[in-house]
């Protein structure tokens, strides 16, 4: 069976080979893009099941990523988890029409639980 | 789209005496690097990691915390601008850009990226304080290093503008374009408060604050030049009329 790809959407390179660390050794496959001009080029290059995605980010923000991502259908429907700093000012209610189904905190995640979370969403 | 704005907003607190950086901009500046190291320890406490694969980690876990406290200490430096007496000089920006280079090679080498100083035949001197300028360079290096492509080269640009009467050092790097509203945001308050928008949207603009305060310390200023591919920020600073002696 082919295995799931994540697609992980963070600038802070270490941060985002952390990500991919944790769930290639939970069989998962993975993609990263710096930015959102590249996770779009991406989402049609990989097809990913689910697309960790943070807000801060270089050039364009996540925000603006899952605005472009909630117009068109096929890219609607692809289950995000923000992980971020900013998660203690974002709504979980306030995301969803967006596409977003859990958010983690930078802060006080365990490494595992971006595993956890991906199995929740897909 | 506004939830983003709104978001934004809630990092945009002044300062507490006009000068100093809040306490909000500088605690969520440091937020990122402290996250990571945390993230890192925590992997590697499970064990389950080869060995080489934890050495990668560890040395990521010191050159971050290296780039934090350099933050650390230029919050400092800036909160003590007033108090503290320092000596304009004449300096030889080649010669100390070739020392930042050097000191940052490894880091850069670890982000997979490469950091360079644009070779020069004719030596330049200005007027500054050695510490501070080096300060500001560290500081746009460490922007450019976040805000480049894998695989690009950051360099380091000295030049002489408006008749030899002001020297430019620049840090260019290659990466996304900027959009149009942010990049007159980023113009609008390079030399105000922490910002929301940036060069860095992660960062509050701390860093480049704190830079702006150290070049108004030296009667220079800071800016930012938008590419199609990429940025350069740079400080200009007075000549030193010493040159005529080299």
């Amino acid at each position: 069976m082919k295995k799931p790809t994540i697609l992980i959407v963070e600038d802070d390179t270490w941060t985002a080979e952390q990500y991919a660390r944790v769930l290639d050794k939970a069989g998962y496959r993975t993609a990263i893009s710096p930015h959102a001009i590249a996770a779009i080029a991406a989402i049609d290059e990989v097809h990913p099941s689910a697309i960790i995605l943070d807000v801060l980010l270089t050039g364009s923000t996540g925000f603006a990523l899952l605005h472009e991502l909630q117009s068109y259908g096929d890219t609607s429907v692809i289950p995000i988890i923000l992980c971020t700093n900013l998660a203690a000012d974002i709504k979980l209610d306030d995301v969803s029409p967006y596409g977003v189904r859990r958010i983690l905190d930078k802060a006080t995640m365990e490494p595992d639980d971006i595993m956890a979370a991906v199995r929740i969403v897909i | 789209m506004s939830a983003k704005r709104g978001t934004h907003e809630q990092f945009n607190g002044g300062f507490l005496d006009g000068r100093m950086p809040s306490l909000i901009a500088a605690a969520h500046e440091l937020k990122s690097p402290l996250a990571l190291m945390r993230q890192l320890s925590l992997m590697l406490e499970t064990g389950d990691l080869s060995a080489a694969e934890s050495q990668k980690m560890l040395r990521q876990i010191s050159l971050t915390s290296e780039r934090a406290l350099r933050l650390t200490s230029d919050l400092t430096r800036s909160a003590r601008l007033d108090d503290a007496m320092f000596k304009l000089e004449p300096i030889n920006p080649q010669q100390l850009c070739e020392d930042i280079v050097h000191e940052l090679a490894p880091l850069f080498s670890a982000y997979g990226r490469d950091v360079r100083l644009v070779p020069r035949k004719h030596p330049l001197l200005l007027v500054a304080n050695r510490d501070l300028l080096r300060r500001i360079i560290m500081n746009f290096s460490d922007n450019a290093l976040h805000y480049a492509d894998s695989n690009s080269v950051v360099e380091i640009q000295v030049r002489a503008l408006n008749d030899g009467q002001t020297i430019r050092l620049g840090v260019r790097d290659y990466g996304p374009a900027l959009s149009s509203d942010m990049w007159k945001s980023l113009q609008n308050k390079l030399t105000k408060a922490p910002q929301s928008v940036h060069a860095r949207p992660q960062s509050s603009g701390l860093g480049l604050y704190v830079a702006s305060q150290f070049a108004d310390a030296m009667h220079g200023q800071i800016g930012a030049t938008r590419h199609h591919d990429g940025a350069t920020f740079y400080v200009d600073l007075g000549a030193s009329h010493q040159l005529s002696l080299l």
